[in-house]
Protein backbone atom coordinates (compact mmCIF):
# COMPACT_ATOMS: atom_id res chain seq x y z
CA UNK A 1 0.00 0.00 0.00
CA UNK A 2 1.08 3.19 -0.24
CA UNK A 3 1.85 5.53 2.56
CA UNK A 4 -0.42 8.33 1.18
CA UNK A 5 -3.31 9.25 2.97
CA UNK A 6 -5.08 9.97 -0.26
CA UNK A 7 -4.28 7.18 -2.14
CA UNK A 8 -3.02 4.33 0.20
CA UNK A 9 -6.39 3.89 1.58
CA UNK A 10 -9.16 1.40 1.10
CA UNK A 11 -12.44 2.07 -0.55
CA UNK A 12 -15.01 2.60 2.51
CA UNK A 13 -16.20 -0.81 4.01
CA UNK A 14 -20.01 -0.19 4.19
CA UNK A 15 -22.18 1.47 2.22
CA UNK A 16 -23.54 4.89 4.09
CA UNK A 17 -25.19 6.51 1.59
CA UNK A 18 -22.92 9.54 1.86
CA UNK A 19 -24.05 12.73 -0.62
CA UNK A 20 -22.79 15.93 -0.10
CA UNK A 21 -25.40 17.96 -0.19
CA UNK A 22 -25.00 19.43 3.02
CA UNK A 23 -27.21 20.44 5.13
CA UNK A 24 -26.75 19.59 8.68
CA UNK A 25 -24.33 21.58 11.05
CA UNK A 26 -20.39 21.76 10.53
CA UNK A 27 -18.64 21.86 6.94
CA UNK A 28 -18.59 19.73 3.82
CA UNK A 29 -15.08 18.60 3.71
CA UNK A 30 -11.56 19.45 5.99
CA UNK A 31 -11.24 21.31 3.07
CA UNK A 32 -14.12 23.69 3.11
CA UNK A 33 -13.69 24.23 6.77
CA UNK A 34 -10.22 26.01 5.96
CA UNK A 35 -12.08 27.98 3.45
CA UNK A 36 -15.45 29.08 4.75
CA UNK A 37 -14.39 28.96 8.34
CA UNK A 38 -12.72 32.30 8.64
CA UNK A 39 -10.22 33.64 11.54
CA UNK A 40 -11.28 32.14 15.37
CA UNK A 41 -13.02 35.21 17.33
CA UNK A 42 -13.41 33.92 20.78
CA UNK A 43 -12.69 30.70 23.00
CA UNK A 44 -13.54 28.30 25.12
CA UNK A 45 -11.46 26.88 27.30
CA UNK A 46 -12.00 24.84 30.59
CA UNK A 47 -10.94 26.27 33.64
CA UNK A 48 -10.36 25.17 37.12
CA UNK A 49 -10.28 25.36 40.86
CA UNK A 50 -10.90 22.25 41.93
CA UNK A 51 -8.21 21.26 44.44
CA UNK A 52 -7.03 24.39 45.65
CA UNK A 53 -7.34 27.38 48.88
CA UNK A 54 -9.99 28.67 45.88
CA UNK A 55 -13.76 28.31 47.40
CA UNK A 56 -15.11 28.46 44.10
CA UNK A 57 -16.69 25.88 41.56
CA UNK A 58 -14.38 25.14 37.80
CA UNK A 59 -15.90 27.40 35.15
CA UNK A 60 -15.68 27.65 31.36
CA UNK A 61 -14.36 30.82 30.63
CA UNK A 62 -15.04 32.56 26.94
CA UNK A 63 -12.40 34.24 25.62
CA UNK A 64 -11.41 37.10 23.51
CA UNK A 65 -9.12 36.49 20.31
CA UNK A 66 -10.03 39.09 18.02
CA UNK A 67 -7.31 41.59 17.45
CA UNK A 68 -10.00 43.96 16.70
CA UNK A 69 -11.76 44.00 19.92
CA UNK A 70 -11.16 46.17 22.94
CA UNK A 71 -11.12 43.14 24.88
CA UNK A 72 -8.93 41.23 22.62
CA UNK A 73 -6.80 38.81 25.05
CA UNK A 74 -9.66 38.71 28.05
CA UNK A 75 -11.42 36.71 29.38
CA UNK A 76 -14.95 38.22 28.76
CA UNK A 77 -17.57 35.80 30.15
CA UNK A 78 -17.11 32.75 32.61
CA UNK A 79 -19.91 30.10 32.91
CA UNK A 80 -19.64 29.05 36.41
CA UNK A 81 -19.87 25.16 37.32
CA UNK A 82 -23.11 24.49 39.88
CA UNK A 83 -20.82 22.29 41.98
CA UNK A 84 -17.19 22.72 43.18
CA UNK A 85 -14.79 20.12 42.63
CA UNK A 86 -15.83 18.74 39.05
CA UNK A 87 -12.22 18.98 37.26
CA UNK A 88 -13.34 19.88 34.15
CA UNK A 89 -11.35 18.57 31.73
CA UNK A 90 -11.92 17.78 27.73
CA UNK A 91 -15.53 18.85 26.22
CA UNK A 92 -17.26 18.88 22.65
CA UNK A 93 -20.10 19.58 20.60
CA UNK A 94 -23.54 17.80 20.64
CA UNK A 95 -23.20 17.97 16.47
CA UNK A 96 -19.96 18.23 14.23
CA UNK A 97 -19.46 18.06 10.70
CA UNK A 98 -20.10 14.56 10.91
CA UNK A 99 -23.51 15.80 11.56
CA UNK A 100 -24.07 16.63 8.18
CA UNK A 101 -26.73 14.39 7.29
CA UNK A 102 -28.63 15.21 10.56
CA UNK A 103 -31.12 18.32 8.90
CA UNK A 104 -32.45 20.54 12.36
CA UNK A 105 -29.22 19.37 14.33
CA UNK A 106 -26.91 22.36 15.25
CA UNK A 107 -23.60 23.09 16.81
CA UNK A 108 -25.31 24.34 19.14
CA UNK A 109 -24.65 22.29 23.09
CA UNK A 110 -21.50 22.02 24.46
CA UNK A 111 -20.96 18.47 26.75
CA UNK A 112 -18.65 19.39 29.56
CA UNK A 113 -17.83 16.73 31.76
CA UNK A 114 -16.04 16.66 35.09
CA UNK A 115 -13.25 14.41 35.34
CA UNK A 116 -13.40 14.26 38.77
CA UNK A 117 -16.77 14.51 39.79
CA UNK A 118 -18.38 12.20 37.23
CA UNK A 119 -20.55 14.77 36.57
CA UNK A 120 -22.00 16.26 32.93
CA UNK A 121 -23.08 19.69 32.12
CA UNK A 122 -24.70 20.72 28.75
CA UNK A 123 -24.09 24.45 27.98
CA UNK A 124 -25.93 26.16 25.31
CA UNK A 125 -23.61 28.34 23.53
CA UNK A 126 -26.50 29.13 20.90
CA UNK A 127 -25.40 32.74 22.37
CA UNK A 128 -21.68 32.72 21.09
CA UNK A 129 -20.47 35.13 23.64
CA UNK A 130 -22.44 34.46 26.22
CA UNK A 131 -23.66 30.80 26.76
CA UNK A 132 -25.80 29.25 29.65
CA UNK A 133 -25.71 26.17 31.47
CA UNK A 134 -28.59 24.02 31.02
CA UNK A 135 -28.74 20.53 31.93
CA UNK A 136 -26.86 19.07 34.80
CA UNK A 137 -26.79 15.09 34.97
CA UNK A 138 -25.46 14.27 38.17
CA UNK A 139 -22.48 11.66 38.93
CA UNK A 140 -25.27 9.16 40.46
CA UNK A 141 -27.14 8.68 37.60
CA UNK A 142 -23.37 8.01 35.65
CA UNK A 143 -22.82 5.29 38.22
CA UNK A 144 -25.54 3.36 37.87
CA UNK A 145 -23.86 2.37 34.43
CA UNK A 146 -21.04 1.62 36.49
CA UNK A 147 -19.12 3.84 34.60
CA UNK A 148 -16.96 7.01 36.42
CA UNK A 149 -14.52 9.65 34.82
CA UNK A 150 -15.23 11.24 31.71
CA UNK A 151 -13.38 12.01 29.46
CA UNK A 152 -13.85 12.80 25.64
CA UNK A 153 -16.57 13.68 23.51
CA UNK A 154 -17.46 13.36 19.64
CA UNK A 155 -20.92 13.75 18.58
CA UNK A 156 -21.67 10.54 16.92
CA UNK A 157 -23.63 11.39 13.22
CA UNK A 158 -26.95 10.12 14.17
CA UNK A 159 -27.17 13.05 16.72
CA UNK A 160 -26.02 10.93 20.10
CA UNK A 161 -23.37 11.75 22.20
CA UNK A 162 -20.73 9.39 23.17
CA UNK A 163 -18.24 9.93 25.92
CA UNK A 164 -15.21 7.82 26.75
CA UNK A 165 -14.95 6.54 30.74
CA UNK A 166 -11.98 5.75 32.40
CA UNK A 167 -13.39 3.68 34.75
CA UNK A 168 -15.86 2.32 37.44
CA UNK A 169 -13.56 4.14 39.31
CA UNK A 170 -11.31 1.09 39.20
CA UNK A 171 -11.37 -0.90 36.43
CA UNK A 172 -12.31 -1.47 33.65
CA UNK A 173 -13.25 1.71 31.38
CA UNK A 174 -15.88 2.09 28.95
CA UNK A 175 -18.20 4.31 26.95
CA UNK A 176 -21.42 6.05 28.19
CA UNK A 177 -24.04 7.07 25.38
CA UNK A 178 -26.14 10.20 25.39
CA UNK A 179 -29.69 10.69 23.25
CA UNK A 180 -30.26 14.09 21.60
CA UNK A 181 -32.11 15.46 24.76
CA UNK A 182 -28.91 14.74 26.47
CA UNK A 183 -30.20 11.83 28.32
CA UNK A 184 -27.86 9.26 29.63
CA UNK A 185 -29.26 6.23 26.61
CA UNK A 186 -26.49 3.43 28.24
CA UNK A 187 -23.14 1.93 27.86
CA UNK A 188 -22.40 2.14 24.04
CA UNK A 189 -20.54 -1.49 23.84
CA UNK A 190 -20.89 -4.77 25.88
CA UNK A 191 -18.63 -4.05 29.50
CA UNK A 192 -15.97 -6.18 29.03
CA UNK A 193 -14.42 -4.84 25.57
CA UNK A 194 -11.14 -3.23 27.30
CA UNK A 195 -9.79 -2.45 30.41
CA UNK A 196 -8.01 1.07 30.35
CA UNK A 197 -9.44 3.68 28.78
CA UNK A 198 -9.05 7.35 27.71
CA UNK A 199 -8.99 9.21 24.39
CA UNK A 200 -10.93 8.00 20.98
CA UNK A 201 -11.68 9.06 17.51
CA UNK A 202 -13.57 7.36 14.60
CA UNK A 203 -13.28 7.52 11.38
CA UNK A 204 -16.98 6.30 9.71
CA UNK A 205 -16.27 5.80 6.29
CA UNK A 206 -13.67 2.94 7.24
CA UNK A 207 -16.27 2.12 10.13
CA UNK A 208 -13.44 2.17 12.58
CA UNK A 209 -12.69 4.25 15.64
CA UNK A 210 -9.05 3.68 17.92
CA UNK A 211 -9.11 4.37 21.42
CA UNK A 212 -6.13 4.55 23.93
CA UNK A 213 -4.70 4.03 28.21
CA UNK A 214 -4.35 6.20 30.28
CA UNK A 215 -4.90 4.37 33.66
CA UNK A 216 -7.83 3.01 36.06
CA UNK A 217 -8.68 6.74 37.89
CA UNK A 218 -7.61 5.54 41.14
CA UNK A 219 -4.40 5.24 39.87
CA UNK A 220 -4.44 8.81 37.76
CA UNK A 221 -6.41 11.07 40.25
CA UNK A 222 -4.51 11.29 43.13
CA UNK A 223 -0.56 11.76 41.08
CA UNK A 224 1.67 10.02 39.07
CA UNK A 225 3.99 7.46 40.72
CA UNK A 226 6.49 5.70 39.16
CA UNK A 227 5.88 2.80 41.12
CA UNK A 228 2.27 2.63 39.50
CA UNK A 229 4.36 2.64 36.40
CA UNK A 230 6.41 -0.40 37.17
CA UNK A 231 3.69 -1.99 38.79
CA UNK A 232 1.71 -2.18 35.00
CA UNK A 233 -1.04 0.29 36.18
CA UNK A 234 -0.73 2.58 33.13
CA UNK A 235 -1.46 1.57 29.68
CA UNK A 236 0.28 0.69 26.63
CA UNK A 237 -1.88 -0.25 24.60
CA UNK A 238 -4.68 1.10 21.46
CA UNK A 239 -7.73 -0.54 20.42
CA UNK A 240 -9.10 -0.64 17.26
CA UNK A 241 -13.16 -0.65 17.13
CA UNK A 242 -15.45 -2.02 14.35
CA UNK A 243 -17.79 1.48 15.34
CA UNK A 244 -20.86 0.07 13.92
CA UNK A 245 -20.90 -2.92 16.05
CA UNK A 246 -19.16 -1.15 19.04
CA UNK A 247 -16.46 -4.01 19.42
CA UNK A 248 -12.97 -4.26 19.82
CA UNK A 249 -11.36 -5.88 16.35
CA UNK A 250 -7.66 -5.84 16.97
CA UNK A 251 -5.21 -4.61 19.79
CA UNK A 252 -1.83 -3.05 19.83
CA UNK A 253 0.32 -3.30 23.00
CA UNK A 254 2.68 -0.68 21.87
CA UNK A 255 4.79 -1.72 24.33
CA UNK A 256 7.93 -0.06 26.59
CA UNK A 257 8.10 2.78 24.00
CA UNK A 258 4.41 3.30 24.06
CA UNK A 259 3.87 3.89 27.58
CA UNK A 260 0.36 5.50 28.61
CA UNK A 261 -0.75 6.80 24.68
CA UNK A 262 -3.24 9.16 25.48
CA UNK A 263 -4.48 11.94 22.25
CA UNK A 264 -5.02 9.95 19.32
CA UNK A 265 -5.88 11.11 15.69
CA UNK A 266 -7.05 9.93 12.77
CA UNK A 267 -5.99 11.69 9.72
CA UNK A 268 -8.98 14.75 8.93
CA UNK A 269 -9.38 13.11 5.19
CA UNK A 270 -12.24 10.74 5.97
CA UNK A 271 -10.93 7.96 3.43
CA UNK A 272 -7.62 8.18 5.35
CA UNK A 273 -6.68 5.06 7.69
CA UNK A 274 -3.50 6.94 8.61
CA UNK A 275 -3.53 8.38 12.26
CA UNK A 276 -1.22 9.10 14.91
CA UNK A 277 -0.91 8.71 18.66
CA UNK A 278 0.88 10.34 21.35
CA UNK A 279 2.69 8.20 24.35
CA UNK A 280 3.21 10.14 27.31
CA UNK A 281 5.34 9.09 29.45
CA UNK A 282 7.83 6.99 26.66
CA UNK A 283 7.48 10.35 25.10
CA UNK A 284 7.10 9.01 21.32
CA UNK A 285 4.78 9.45 18.55
CA UNK A 286 3.38 6.14 16.68
CA UNK A 287 2.23 6.31 13.03
CA UNK A 288 -0.64 3.66 13.19
CA UNK A 289 -2.16 2.58 9.61
CA UNK A 290 -4.06 -0.05 8.33
CA UNK A 291 -2.57 -2.51 5.79
CA UNK A 292 -5.18 -3.59 3.28
CA UNK A 293 -2.99 -6.50 2.54
CA UNK A 294 -2.60 -8.21 6.04
CA UNK A 295 -6.45 -6.76 6.45
CA UNK A 296 -5.06 -5.15 10.11
CA UNK A 297 -3.60 -1.74 11.46
CA UNK A 298 -0.20 -1.43 11.99
CA UNK A 299 1.59 0.52 14.51
CA UNK A 300 5.31 2.01 14.27
CA UNK A 301 7.51 4.49 16.44
CA UNK A 302 7.48 7.50 13.72
CA UNK A 303 9.02 10.26 16.28
CA UNK A 304 11.28 9.97 19.46
CA UNK A 305 11.33 12.71 21.47
CA UNK A 306 14.80 11.78 24.23
CA UNK A 307 14.80 12.66 27.76
CA UNK A 308 17.24 15.37 28.60
CA UNK A 309 19.64 15.64 31.46
CA UNK A 310 18.56 18.58 34.07
CA UNK A 311 20.91 20.01 36.43
CA UNK A 312 18.83 19.78 39.33
CA UNK A 313 16.88 16.25 38.23
CA UNK A 314 17.95 13.61 39.07
CA UNK A 315 17.25 11.30 36.28
CA UNK A 316 16.74 12.61 32.71
CA UNK A 317 13.50 13.90 32.37
CA UNK A 318 10.69 12.87 29.67
CA UNK A 319 9.26 15.47 27.60
CA UNK A 320 6.36 13.88 28.36
CA UNK A 321 3.73 14.29 25.16
CA UNK A 322 0.49 15.37 26.14
CA UNK A 323 -1.08 16.75 23.49
CA UNK A 324 -0.97 16.67 19.72
CA UNK A 325 -3.36 17.65 16.55
CA UNK A 326 -3.49 17.36 13.16
CA UNK A 327 -3.50 20.63 10.50
CA UNK A 328 -7.14 20.61 8.66
CA UNK A 329 -5.12 19.72 5.68
CA UNK A 330 -3.45 16.74 6.90
CA UNK A 331 0.11 18.51 6.79
CA UNK A 332 1.30 19.20 9.98
CA UNK A 333 1.32 16.99 13.10
CA UNK A 334 1.89 20.11 16.31
CA UNK A 335 2.41 18.70 20.01
CA UNK A 336 3.50 19.33 23.65
CA UNK A 337 6.17 18.27 25.34
CA UNK A 338 5.05 19.57 28.85
CA UNK A 339 8.10 18.72 31.22
CA UNK A 340 10.60 19.95 28.66
CA UNK A 341 8.07 23.39 27.64
CA UNK A 342 8.19 22.89 24.13
CA UNK A 343 5.25 23.26 21.26
CA UNK A 344 6.46 21.32 18.12
CA UNK A 345 5.65 20.94 14.54
CA UNK A 346 6.56 18.11 11.94
CA UNK A 347 5.30 17.99 8.25
CA UNK A 348 3.20 14.73 8.12
CA UNK A 349 2.63 14.69 4.01
CA UNK A 350 4.33 11.01 4.37
CA UNK A 351 2.97 9.76 7.37
CA UNK A 352 4.91 6.94 8.02
CA UNK A 353 8.30 9.43 7.81
CA UNK A 354 7.32 12.58 9.56
CA UNK A 355 10.24 15.21 8.73
CA UNK A 356 10.58 17.59 11.93
CA UNK A 357 9.51 21.40 10.68
CA UNK A 358 9.69 23.28 13.65
CA UNK A 359 9.50 24.11 17.66
CA UNK A 360 9.13 26.51 20.37
CA UNK A 361 10.97 26.17 23.55
CA UNK A 362 8.96 28.56 26.11
CA UNK A 363 8.25 27.77 29.41
CA UNK A 364 8.43 24.62 31.29
CA UNK A 365 11.49 22.65 32.68
CA UNK A 366 13.77 23.37 30.07
CA UNK A 367 11.73 26.55 27.76
CA UNK A 368 14.04 29.33 26.99
CA UNK A 369 11.00 31.69 26.98
CA UNK A 370 10.19 32.24 30.49
CA UNK A 371 8.40 35.66 30.33
CA UNK A 372 5.46 36.95 28.20
CA UNK A 373 4.67 40.76 28.74
CA UNK A 374 6.39 40.98 32.16
CA UNK A 375 4.40 37.44 33.21
CA UNK A 376 6.55 34.34 34.14
CA UNK A 377 5.56 31.01 32.39
CA UNK A 378 5.44 28.77 35.18
CA UNK A 379 4.66 25.18 33.48
CA UNK A 380 5.11 23.91 30.10
CA UNK A 381 2.77 24.09 26.81
CA UNK A 382 -0.11 21.90 27.09
CA UNK A 383 -4.00 21.86 25.38
CA UNK A 384 -3.17 22.80 21.82
CA UNK A 385 -5.33 24.52 19.69
CA UNK A 386 -4.82 25.02 16.20
CA UNK A 387 -6.91 27.88 13.68
CA UNK A 388 -8.67 26.39 10.66
CA UNK A 389 -6.37 27.85 8.52
CA UNK A 390 -3.50 26.53 10.46
CA UNK A 391 -1.45 29.99 10.63
CA UNK A 392 -2.15 30.27 14.33
CA UNK A 393 -1.39 27.27 17.32
CA UNK A 394 -2.77 28.05 21.01
CA UNK A 395 -1.89 26.37 24.11
CA UNK A 396 -2.68 26.05 27.61
CA UNK A 397 -0.45 24.92 30.58
CA UNK A 398 -2.79 23.27 32.92
CA UNK A 399 -2.58 19.59 32.60
CA UNK A 400 -4.22 18.03 35.77
CA UNK A 401 -4.55 19.45 38.80
CA UNK A 402 -3.08 17.19 41.06
CA UNK A 403 -0.11 16.23 38.47
CA UNK A 404 0.46 20.16 37.98
CA UNK A 405 1.04 20.09 41.71
CA UNK A 406 3.66 17.46 41.12
CA UNK A 407 6.01 19.29 38.50
CA UNK A 408 4.80 22.70 38.20
CA UNK A 409 3.41 23.76 41.83
CA UNK A 410 3.60 27.13 40.74
CA UNK A 411 0.70 26.73 38.76
CA UNK A 412 -1.99 26.61 41.77
CA UNK A 413 -0.43 29.98 43.07
CA UNK A 414 0.03 31.85 39.90
CA UNK A 415 -2.45 30.59 37.44
CA UNK A 416 -2.46 29.27 34.02
CA UNK A 417 -2.06 31.24 30.83
CA UNK A 418 -2.79 30.77 27.17
CA UNK A 419 0.01 31.59 24.31
CA UNK A 420 -0.40 31.42 20.77
CA UNK A 421 2.31 31.04 17.70
CA UNK A 422 1.89 31.91 14.62
CA UNK A 423 2.71 29.58 11.97
CA UNK A 424 3.86 29.71 8.43
CA UNK A 425 2.60 26.34 6.94
CA UNK A 426 4.34 27.30 3.65
CA UNK A 427 8.03 27.45 5.24
CA UNK A 428 6.59 24.94 7.98
CA UNK A 429 7.68 27.64 11.15
CA UNK A 430 6.78 28.72 14.21
CA UNK A 431 7.36 32.36 15.94
CA UNK A 432 6.19 33.23 19.55
CA UNK A 433 3.55 36.01 19.28
CA UNK A 434 4.69 37.86 22.10
CA UNK A 435 2.06 40.30 22.07
CA UNK A 436 -0.69 37.45 22.99
CA UNK A 437 -1.19 36.44 26.74
CA UNK A 438 -4.31 35.31 28.07
CA UNK A 439 -3.76 35.63 31.96
CA UNK A 440 -6.03 33.33 34.24
CA UNK A 441 -3.68 34.68 37.38
CA UNK A 442 -6.10 37.15 37.16
CA UNK A 443 -9.52 35.77 37.89
CA UNK A 444 -11.13 37.71 40.22
CA UNK A 445 -12.17 34.51 42.48
CA UNK A 446 -8.41 33.76 42.54
CA UNK A 447 -5.93 32.07 39.82
CA UNK A 448 -7.05 29.29 37.56
CA UNK A 449 -5.74 26.95 36.14
CA UNK A 450 -6.35 26.92 31.99
CA UNK A 451 -6.84 23.54 30.01
CA UNK A 452 -8.42 22.50 26.70
CA UNK A 453 -9.33 25.03 24.01
CA UNK A 454 -12.12 25.00 21.39
CA UNK A 455 -13.55 26.84 18.94
CA UNK A 456 -17.37 28.20 18.55
CA UNK A 457 -17.48 26.54 14.99
CA UNK A 458 -15.45 23.36 15.04
CA UNK A 459 -12.02 22.85 14.86
CA UNK A 460 -8.67 20.03 14.48
CA UNK A 461 -9.74 18.14 17.72
CA UNK A 462 -13.57 18.23 17.40
CA UNK A 463 -14.57 17.83 14.05
CA UNK A 464 -15.51 14.23 11.88
CA UNK A 465 -16.37 13.97 8.51
CA UNK A 466 -18.07 11.28 7.34
CA UNK B 1 -26.39 9.31 67.21
CA UNK B 2 -22.79 10.13 68.38
CA UNK B 3 -21.03 13.23 67.48
CA UNK B 4 -17.07 14.12 67.73
CA UNK B 5 -15.63 16.54 67.94
CA UNK B 6 -13.46 17.12 65.05
CA UNK B 7 -10.89 20.21 64.72
CA UNK B 8 -9.61 21.22 61.47
CA UNK B 9 -6.53 22.88 61.47
CA UNK B 10 -5.13 24.99 58.08
CA UNK B 11 -1.61 25.46 57.24
CA UNK B 12 -2.19 29.32 57.82
CA UNK B 13 -2.98 28.38 61.55
CA UNK B 14 -6.49 29.28 60.99
CA UNK B 15 -8.56 26.37 63.16
CA UNK B 16 -12.38 25.40 62.88
CA UNK B 17 -14.18 22.86 65.49
CA UNK B 18 -17.25 20.91 63.82
CA UNK B 19 -19.15 18.41 65.95
CA UNK B 20 -19.43 15.72 63.47
CA UNK B 21 -21.77 12.67 63.46
CA UNK B 22 -21.30 8.88 63.12
CA UNK B 23 -23.44 8.90 60.40
CA UNK B 24 -21.58 11.31 58.55
CA UNK B 25 -18.62 12.25 56.65
CA UNK B 26 -16.06 14.79 57.71
CA UNK B 27 -16.22 16.51 54.36
CA UNK B 28 -20.30 16.77 54.45
CA UNK B 29 -20.43 17.90 58.30
CA UNK B 30 -18.06 20.80 56.60
CA UNK B 31 -19.79 21.50 53.62
CA UNK B 32 -22.99 21.74 55.93
CA UNK B 33 -21.27 24.04 58.29
CA UNK B 34 -20.43 26.18 55.19
CA UNK B 35 -16.74 25.53 55.41
CA UNK B 36 -14.80 24.51 51.86
CA UNK B 37 -12.57 22.05 51.92
CA UNK B 38 -11.31 20.66 48.43
CA UNK B 39 -13.01 17.69 46.90
CA UNK B 40 -13.76 16.00 43.70
CA UNK B 41 -14.71 12.13 43.43
CA UNK B 42 -16.10 12.41 47.14
CA UNK B 43 -15.86 8.56 46.31
CA UNK B 44 -12.46 7.94 48.16
CA UNK B 45 -10.78 7.81 44.41
CA UNK B 46 -9.07 11.16 43.62
CA UNK B 47 -7.22 12.05 46.82
CA UNK B 48 -8.11 15.88 46.72
CA UNK B 49 -10.27 15.90 50.46
CA UNK B 50 -7.23 14.18 52.01
CA UNK B 51 -6.35 15.23 55.64
CA UNK B 52 -3.82 14.08 58.18
CA UNK B 53 -4.62 13.25 61.07
CA UNK B 54 -2.76 15.16 64.18
CA UNK B 55 -4.40 13.21 67.20
CA UNK B 56 -7.08 11.41 68.45
CA UNK B 57 -8.51 10.69 71.54
CA UNK B 58 -10.44 8.68 72.41
CA UNK B 59 -14.11 8.81 74.10
CA UNK B 60 -14.70 10.10 78.15
CA UNK B 61 -12.38 9.36 80.99
CA UNK B 62 -10.10 7.21 78.21
CA UNK B 63 -7.42 9.94 76.98
CA UNK B 64 -5.35 7.15 74.78
CA UNK B 65 -4.07 8.53 71.51
CA UNK B 66 -5.65 6.07 69.20
CA UNK B 67 -4.26 5.97 65.28
CA UNK B 68 -6.36 7.10 62.04
CA UNK B 69 -8.00 3.53 61.54
CA UNK B 70 -9.46 3.58 65.04
CA UNK B 71 -10.45 7.75 65.09
CA UNK B 72 -12.52 6.58 61.75
CA UNK B 73 -15.11 3.94 60.06
CA UNK B 74 -14.63 4.44 56.24
CA UNK B 75 -18.06 4.96 54.41
CA UNK B 76 -15.99 3.36 50.72
CA UNK B 77 -12.61 2.30 50.96
CA UNK B 78 -9.97 4.82 50.41
CA UNK B 79 -8.95 3.67 46.92
CA UNK B 80 -6.55 6.97 46.31
CA UNK B 81 -4.41 6.23 49.33
CA UNK B 82 -1.47 3.77 49.03
CA UNK B 83 -0.68 1.69 52.28
CA UNK B 84 2.40 4.18 53.25
CA UNK B 85 -0.02 7.10 53.37
CA UNK B 86 -2.57 5.17 55.45
CA UNK B 87 -0.11 4.69 57.74
CA UNK B 88 1.15 7.80 57.69
CA UNK B 89 -2.81 8.78 59.14
CA UNK B 90 -3.60 10.58 56.02
CA UNK B 91 -7.04 10.34 55.31
CA UNK B 92 -9.92 10.85 52.85
CA UNK B 93 -12.56 13.11 54.51
CA UNK B 94 -15.27 12.23 51.88
CA UNK B 95 -15.55 8.47 53.28
CA UNK B 96 -14.20 9.32 56.73
CA UNK B 97 -16.89 9.02 59.42
CA UNK B 98 -15.80 10.05 62.77
CA UNK B 99 -15.43 7.16 65.79
CA UNK B 100 -13.42 9.89 68.03
CA UNK B 101 -12.29 13.36 68.85
CA UNK B 102 -9.77 14.24 67.03
CA UNK B 103 -7.70 16.95 65.01
CA UNK B 104 -7.21 16.91 61.81
CA UNK B 105 -4.70 19.09 58.95
CA UNK B 106 -6.73 20.04 56.22
CA UNK B 107 -6.61 22.41 53.22
CA UNK B 108 -5.23 21.53 49.66
CA UNK B 109 -1.14 21.09 50.74
CA UNK B 110 -2.34 18.08 52.27
CA UNK B 111 -2.74 16.41 49.28
CA UNK B 112 0.35 17.87 47.78
CA UNK B 113 2.44 16.09 50.47
CA UNK B 114 1.57 12.47 49.29
CA UNK B 115 2.73 13.24 45.92
CA UNK B 116 6.44 13.98 44.92
CA UNK B 117 8.18 14.30 41.63
CA UNK B 118 9.39 11.32 40.40
CA UNK B 119 12.18 12.65 38.57
CA UNK B 120 13.65 15.37 41.20
S1 LIG C 1 -12.99 13.72 47.07
FE1 LIG C 1 -11.98 12.25 45.88
S2 LIG C 1 -11.13 10.98 47.42
FE2 LIG C 1 -12.33 12.31 48.53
Amino acid sequence: MSDSPTQGSAQPEHDHEHHHNHEGPGYATPQAAIEEGGREKLAYVMSLYVGTDVDAPDFVAVVDLDPESDTYCEIVDRIEMPNRGDELHHFGWNACSSSCHMEGLERQHLIVPGQRSSRLHVIDAADRRNPELVEVIEPEEVFEYDLSAPHTVHCVPDGQILISMLGDADLPGGFLELNEDFEIEGRWEPPGEIEMNYDYWYQPRQNVMVSTEWAAPKTYYPAFDLEDVEEGKYGQKIHFWDWEDGTVEQTIDLGEEGQIPLEVRFLHTPESTHGFVGTALSSNMFHFWRDEEAGEYRAEKAIDFEAREHPDWDMPVPGLTTDILISLDDRYLFGSNWLHGEVWMYDISDPSNPRRADSLSVGGTFGDVREVQGREIVAGPQMLQLSLDGERLYWTTSLFSSWDDQFYPEEAERGSVMLKADVDPRTGTLELDEDFLVDWGECPAGPARAHEIRWPDGDCTSDVWQ
Amino acid sequence: MDRHEIRLEWPTGRTRTLAVREDETVLEAAGRDGIGLPYGCRTGACGTCAGRLLEATGHESDDRTLDVDDAFAYRRCQRALKDRHRADGYVLLCVAEPRADCRLAVGPSVHTELVENPWK
